[in-house]
């Protein structure tokens, strides 16, 4: 391995959850940084996504986009990831400014990376400038060196793969051996083709005996990776991971830990039972409520969806009776894989490959664009791995496409070939085109934002019609906001989760707020300010978990049934009561859950504020295509009509309803919008924002982040 | 799960013009003691809407036990 810059360092030593580092490393002139925080810093920015957030705010201006020299790639773990004794803290996240939204994404992301990162020595990692040569850095806490090597080359084949690469990297720094010891995050040839390029987190299991993948998917993380000229980052300590946080209280730490594994050893088999059927068992309950998003979310349901439950997955493709945790102690172990799954299709045609998931994502990924074939999930799921891309921005980008042709405003011609929604062929030629930026693959890879501008155009200048007409056109049908495409739910009937995608900072993804069934089946957020409530407290309990290192779904997934017993049991209280206590025991806080969710808030806030500095936080920035709120075109409403006329009886406010189908179609739409835009006021309210959606003065001055740089923006933008 | 469990689609069950959700309820634990349905880990809809325990049913209603899915 050609070594281009290496320093010696030693290992800071983990205490009550933290070392205070952060490693810096700037690819462009190779420098190689150690800095040392200061004490205060964890208490105002926790960890993870609070630590990107601070970097990014710092460190990045209006003008930064993804591949600029200044875009900064960070990964962090938390001061709570890496504890067997209390499950699911292998999380870690990577936050950065987003090609696809071109403000601050974060995804986050399970296996054995940021554990392994915290006991070499940091509790982050910050990636700055470009490098002219392809480039790896290896940070050997056994060895005490940092290293900026060129990446090793092996054949075509392996070094496309993100799965591939960084399997053989693996061993290759390792004497040829696997081990539980180290750890990397890789991106593959997708990532330098498309937007939406992933990180992979890879780690050995133990168990099944090969390299996993677990993946930071969304808003092109690895587009920006291999923008920066690196190919993967290796993490390698051999200290011992049982208590390897230092934690003040180690009796409270296991006394915590032990509740949980309770919770969830009691509660999960009886309710989703995710350690057996992994997340594909959400399909199922999605269809069954009109939530899963066929065909572009255009209906919510499909007499094809069983194809694609749980026990198909289960019966035919996943390993049995293989605890599968993506960390130490975790007894929910949702990371389901299969083995030895014949491929039928594409270059790697013939080859019995190992495959991670699928998750319901991937599932609903396939659904969306109007697939039902197991089998080709599985060879889906494997291809956009191997070339690191994102299932879901793939799938929707896609469905969005098959639309665009289906309601003409593209052709055949347009494209190359007949993408139909349902036609595997198709999807299948466009997948291997967008990994190779081939064909109509360059357009597709850029997603449904571009999407939207590249067909307006064209289809303008056929029509002789004006390209903002056709743009109001495609909005409606187009499932993206601020420039990121939905995850895999249908929100027609929810409002709350409307906006639970509509005010995501990061754009329409399910992990600030998935309120679908709080609001649309338990039916406990009534009025509309109790959805606004919820928009605000869920969000800050799930950043949260994203700058601590932490797993949600055993708090969210999983409900304690002693939860049935307080006022709001959607919040799951009593298990949230255990991770109070976890953190207090690692740290030595005393905090309560409302200081947790300050905490919170000041990070969120954070992340308006940078928003707001990229042209994208303000209200404009949270509106929604109309697809997202109502059936958007008549067929869609035909599909459900007894329902919306009924809805439209309870909830319309006229006395009685429109002779015709179109008149109720078309109130529907209008009431639809009505509530949405009330829905923003009594939020932003509840949020301390302007009607305009933009942070007041003392919302930022409460939680200490008026500096400069913040006074001036909101200066300018008048908040 | 459930599915799995039962090895059916769904169970039909016979009611009276007093059958409610909690004698459906019994009526389950009984004929099939391998699903559990206890307070506080399942919840019940009629026809896709949460009912009450004492909700009367009708001909052709349909019940289902649903877990609790808050979205990963």
């Amino acid at each position: 391995m050609e070594i281009l810059h290496q320093i010696k360092y030693k290992p800071a030593r983990v205490a009550g959850g933290y070392t205070d580092r952060i490693l810096r490393v700037e690819l462009g002139s190779r420098e190689i940084s150690i800095e040392k925080l200061a004490p205060d810093f964890k208490d105002k920015y926790t960890g993870g996504r609070g630590y990107a957030l601070k970097a990014i705010w710092d460190g990045t201006t209006g003008d930064t986009r993804y591949d600029s020299p200044g875009n900064i790639l960070v990964m962090a773990s938390g001061p709570l990831g890496n504890e067997p004794g209390f499950p699911g803290t292998g999380k870690f996240i990577v936050g950065t400014i987003s090609p696809m939204t071109e403000t601050f994404i974060d995804s986050n992301v399970g296996g054995h990376f940021g554990p392994l990162l915290k006991l070499a020595g940091f509790d982050a990692l910050a990636v700055t400038g470009i490098s002219k040569e392809e480039v790896i850095i290896l940070i050997d806490g056994d060895a005490h060196t940092i290293t900026i090597a060129a990446a090793p080359q092996y054949d075509k084949e392996t070094d496309d793969g993100a799965l591939s690469y960084g399997e053989r990297l693996l061993k290759d720094i390792n004497n040829g051996e696997y081990s539980d010891c180290l750890a990397a995050v890789s991106a593959g040839k997708g990532a330098l083709h498309s937007l939406y390029g992933v990180i992979h987190s890879l780690y050995y299991d133990i168990r099944r005996h090969r390299i996993r993948a677990k993946q930071a998917g969304r808003g092109g993380t690895g587009t920006v990776m291999r923008a920066k000229g690196l190919k993967s980052i290796v993490v390698r300590s051999s200290l011992p991971k049982a208590n390897g946080n230092n934690p003040v209280d180690k009796k409270g730490v296991r006394a915590a830990g032990r509740a949980m594994k309770q919770v969830i050893s009691k509660a999960d088999p009886t309710q989703l039972h995710l350690s057996a059927w992994g997340t594909t068992i959400l399909s199922e309950y999605m269809d069954k409520f009109h939530i899963f998003p066929v065909d572009n979310y255009q209906y919510g349901q499909s007499p094809d969806s069983v194809k694609l439950f749980a026990h198909v997955f289960l019966d035919n493709y996943f390993s049995k009776r293989i605890p599968d945790g993506c960390y130490y102690g975790c007894n929910l172990a949702c990371a389901k894989g299969a083995e030895k799954v014949a491929l039928t299709r594409g270059p790697a045609a013939g080859r019995q490959v190992s495959i991670d998931g699928p998750e319901y994502e991937t599932v609903g990924a396939v659904a969306c664009m109007g697939i039902f074939d197991p089998q080709y999930v599985m060879e889906y799921n494997w291809y956009c791995d191997q070339y690191g891309i994102d299932v879901i921005s793939t799938g929707v980008t896609i469905a969005f496409f098959m639309e665009c042709l289906e309601r003409g405003f593209l052709g055949a011609d347009d494209i190359g070939y007949e993408l139909k929604f349902g036609s595997i062929a198709a999807a299948d030629r466009c997948l291997h085109e967008i990994a190779g930026g081939r064909g109509f693959g360059k357009v597709v890879g850029r997603g449904v934002a571009r999407g939207k501008k590249w067909v307006a155009k064209k289809y303008a200048a056929r029509n002789k019609a004006t390209e903002d007409k056709v743009m109001a056109e495609l909005d409606k049908f187009g499932m993206e906001v601020k420039g990121l495409e939905f995850s895999m739910y249908v929100t027609k009937e929810s409002l709350a989760q409307q906006g639970g995608y509509g005010f995501a900072l990061k754009g329409p993804q399910h992990d600030e707020a998935w309120l679908i069934f709080i609001d649309q089946v338990y039916q406990e957020l009534p009025t509309l300010e109790d959805k606004a409530a919820a928009l605000k407290w869920f969000p800050l309990i799930r950043t949260w978990f994203n700058a601590t290192g932490l797993c949600k779904l055993h708090w969210i997934d999983v409900r304690n049934p002693e939860a049935a017993a307080t006022d709001e049991p959607s919040k799951n209280l009593p298990t949230l009561a255990h991770y109070v206590d976890y953190l207090n025991a690692t740290t030595g806080n005393h905090k309560s859950l409302q200081d947790i969710l300050d905490d919170s808030e000041r990070l969120y806030i954070l992340q308006k504020l940078i928003n707001l500095r990229q042209g994208k936080g303000t209200r404009s920035s949270d509106q929604i295509p109309l697809r997202a709120m109502a059936p958007a075109f008549f067929n869609e409403y035909q599909s459900r009509a007894e329902y919306y006329d009924l809805w439209l009886g309870q909830n319309g406010g006229a006395k009685k309803l429109p002779a015709s189908p179109k008149q109720r179609h078309k109130m529907l739409i209008e009431r639809r919008k009505r509530d949405y835009q009330q829905l923003c006021d009594a939020v932003y309210e509840q949020k301390g924002f302007t009607p305009e959606g933009m942070p007041r003065r003392e919302t930022v001055a409460k939680f200490g982040l008026l500096d400069e740089e913040a006074r001036r923006l909101l200066d300018e933008t008048g908040a | 799960m459930q599915r799995t469990l039962t090895g059916a689609d769904s169970i039909e069950m016979p009611i009276t013009k007093k059958t409610s959700v909690d004698d459906a309820l019994e009526y389950i634990r009984k004929n099939h003691p391998q699903l559990e349905l206890d307070e506080g880990m399942v919840l019940v809809t009629v026809n896709q809407k949460i009912a009450p325990r004492d909700q009367v049913l009708k001909a052709d209603d349909i019940i289902s036990f649903l877990p609790f899915i808050s979205g990963g």
